[in-house]
């Protein structure tokens, strides 16, 4: 009764599409997107071919054909497998277009036939435009992905330290201490912007040693403290609520924060100068031992930096986005050698060696960090 | 497997529509089922308006230099916002269905009217998120096959042989939900809802991840493409019902069951005269999946 009638629309709305198509036959034609409209692109079941590797900055507008049995989708990744744009559904015998803003860089292209796997890849070389982008706008672009980077973690932050928090003031200790590490991840990563906020950071990350200083011992350290070493976070409820707000403060500022590409530069260097100084020698997270989730977080978040920087410094230091590269490898080799499970091994697990080397791999890293921001500033 | 190019495209058509057909229809029953037949029209209605807007903007992208939507990324945020509507409202319903059951376990059959008073504004804007969010996406593959039944009708067919198919399957569907007994009707339609609307928000979130809103695209949280294989009619089965996809994100697959555990344990908590009715398995769709089929 009803469903025929849903039938009927389904054609309806078929024949109205068939109409459509039938009156407009080469409207659409005549692309004035990229030079000389859109590129062809062979998929087959084997095979990707892209009419043309080398095109102009701007929106440019790939056409699909689909020439094999299997359906396929085709993707343009920047590195690092970042999605630029996509296409899904081609299927066999079918051409469809992708249309993709695409600034100056190396990039790939993939198609997937079958929908599996990583697709075949083809290199994707775009060049500055004809309407190049100037250099002010490559770097705000910068500070705009990096800012969208920032805000993206900030809502983590609070989300799992609202959970944390939360289970603190529950006294479940078990659930406490699985979530500290978890909640700094997203603390550490963007570490370099909390500290525009002078006395925030403290606040919310010192250590004991902040008592010299004049200051309380509050924030993530002091939990820590009453977790791993009292152990009785009883009476810990109001400092888990201070915590909660600095958080809920510093998070506001951060998202309100326009930051510079220099500040991201120099950022990126921070962060593992962090690591150095905190985290291999085991300082930052004394009680619980938990200080690889924050090495890697911090490692993290200087690539973050680094990543949103990227087409800048491809623009001008390509042979130091080569050896930056390198190096975050090299980091991630050696640190990847000390997961445990979902996490990390503790601090006090690693043997002196073991730190070593984790301490070379940041050091080697650290020289190519260090001329980032003189690219920037030129 | 799978290496029929016309099959291929039939189980796109397949796949897209019964994202569509197996909320509506099920809504269909629920309505009929309830006593609240007045109110399909508004189902129609929201379904027309669905499908309209899906082919106009489908026609629009695909014959004119538009440049709303005409970004991929907009169109992920597009499916992404409507999916979580979906998703509140489907979430919506299971409780309807909830109270309903209730209702009718304590023999208040005039109780339902009160139980649910659901309005046909609501009735009419659910049934068009439930179309509209897989319907733009659908409707520029259908435009992209009448572009190339110039030379080849086969394509166009198979995706409207697809699309055919699902409803077909949503009539079934429909069919077989009515004619079960009232309780049992709420009890088993509320399950499969949920399942339905935990996909739902997977591939909402999915979407967010691809329209590069929310992070971590590349982190998997497992991938069995070599086991399932995506272009087999059973992937395409479980893709289309329950977004059971064979290489999700970390973060669909937290999004799945932070949705569909707690939602199903408030749904299946017995009430308080009333035995609990058997428990289906969370992790495993299969006996849901045999119900439907």
């Amino acid at each position: 009764m009803r469903t025929p009638r849903v039938l009927a629309l389904a054609a309806a709305g078929v024949l109205a599409g068939g109409a459509l198509a039938a009156c407009s036959d080469d409207a659409g034609s005549g692309g004035d997107a990229a030079a000389g409209g859109p590129i062809p692109v062979n998929a087959t079941d084997s095979a990707c071919e892209v009419a043309t590797t080398d095109v102009d900055a701007g929106t440019v507008t790939f056409k699909v054909t689909n020439k094999g049995v299997k359906v396929t989708e085709f993707y343009v990744y920047a590195q690092g497998d970042r999605v630029m744009g996509e296409v899904e559904n081609i299927a066999p015998g079918l051409s469809r277009e992708l249309h993709v803003e695409l600034p100056a860089g190396t990039y790939e292209t993939a198609c997937k036939p079958g929908m599996v796997g990583k697709g075949i890849r083809g290199a994707l070389k775009v060049k500055g435009s004809a309407a190049p982008l100037t250099a002010d706008a490559a770097l705000a672009a910068a500070t705009e992905s990096y800012q969208r980077y920032v805000k993206s973690q900030t809502a983590a932050l609070l989300e799992k330290t609202q959970e944390f928090v939360t289970a603190v003031k529950a006294g479940d200790a078990a659930k406490a201490k699985e979530l500290f590490p978890v909640a700094r991840t997203y603390w550490e990563r963007i570490e370099p912007v909390a500290e525009i906020f002078g006395d925030l950071d403290p606040k919310i990350d010192g250590r004991e040693e902040v008592i010299e200083e004049g200051m309380e011992f509050t924030g993530f350290h002091r939990i820590e403290k009453d977790l791993w070493q009292t152990g009785d976070i009883s009476k810990s409820g109001p400092m888990a609520d201070r915590l909660m707000t600095d958080i809920n403060e510093i998070v506001a500022k951060a998202n309100a924060e326009k930051l510079s590409p220099l500040q991201l530069a120099n950022g990126a260097k921070e962060l593992l100068d962090e690591v150095a100084t905190g985290k291999i020698t085991g300082e930052e997270d004394r009680y619980s031992h938990t200080d690889l989730w924050d090495f890697n977080a911090n490692v993290e978040g200087s690539k973050a930096a680094i990543a949103s920087l990227r087409p800048v410094l491809e623009e001008r230091a390509p042979d130091l986005v080569k050896q930056l590269d390198a190096e975050f490898a090299n980091v991630d080799t050696a640190l990847s050698k000390h997961r445990a499970g979902d996490g990390w091994k503790l601090h006090n697990q690693l043997t002196q060696d073991e730190l070593k080397e984790l301490s070379d791999s940041i050091n080697a890293l650290a020289e190519p960090i260090s001329k980032v921001a003189a690219v920037v500033a030129k | 497997m799978g290496d029929n190019p016309l099959f291929a495209t039939y189980l796109i058509g397949l796949r897209e529509g019964l994202e569509a057909t197996l909320v509506v229809s099920i809504l269909i029953a629920f309505l009929v089922k309830s006593d609240r037949r007045n109110r399909l029209p508004w189902v129609a209605l929201g379904v027309t308006v669905a499908v309209a807007l899906s082919i106009g903007f489908g026609a629009l992208l695909t014959y004119t230099r538009t440049t709303l939507l005409a970004d991929y990324r907009d169109r992920e945020l597009f499916e992404a916002i409507t999916s979580v509507a979906a998703v509140c409202f489907v979430t919506w319903m299971i409780f309807w269905m909830r109270r309903a059951a209730r209702s009718i376990a304590g023999e208040l059959r005039e109780g339902l009217d009160r139980a649910i008073a659901v309005g046909p504004l609501a009735v009419a804007l659910f049934a068009l998120l439930a179309v509209v969010r897989e319907g733009l996406e659908t409707a520029l593959l259908f435009f992209a096959a009448v572009q190339g039944a110039e030379s080849d009708t086969g394509p166009l067919l198979a995706i409207l042989g697809g699309i055919l198919t699902s409803i077909v399957i949503g009539v079934l569907l429909y069919a077989s939900a009515v004619r079960i007994n009232l309780t049992k009707f709420f009890t088993w339609t509320g399950v499969l809802l949920v399942l339905v609307a935990a996909g739902i928000l997977k591939y909402g979130v999915h979407d967010f991840q691809e329209a590069d809103v929310l992070p971590g695209l590349n982190n998997l949280a497992y991938d069995i493409t070599g086991t399932l294989d995506p272009s087999s009619w059973y992937a395409a089965l479980l893709a289309g019902m329950f977004n059971i996809t064979p290489a999700p994100t970390v973060l669909e697959v937290v999004a799945w069951l932070a949705y569909a555990v707690p939602v199903l344990v408030l749904f299946l908590i017995p009430g308080r005269r009333r035995p609990s009715p058997p428990r289906p398995t969370t992790d495993s769709p299969a006996p849901a999946a045999s119900q439907a089929a």
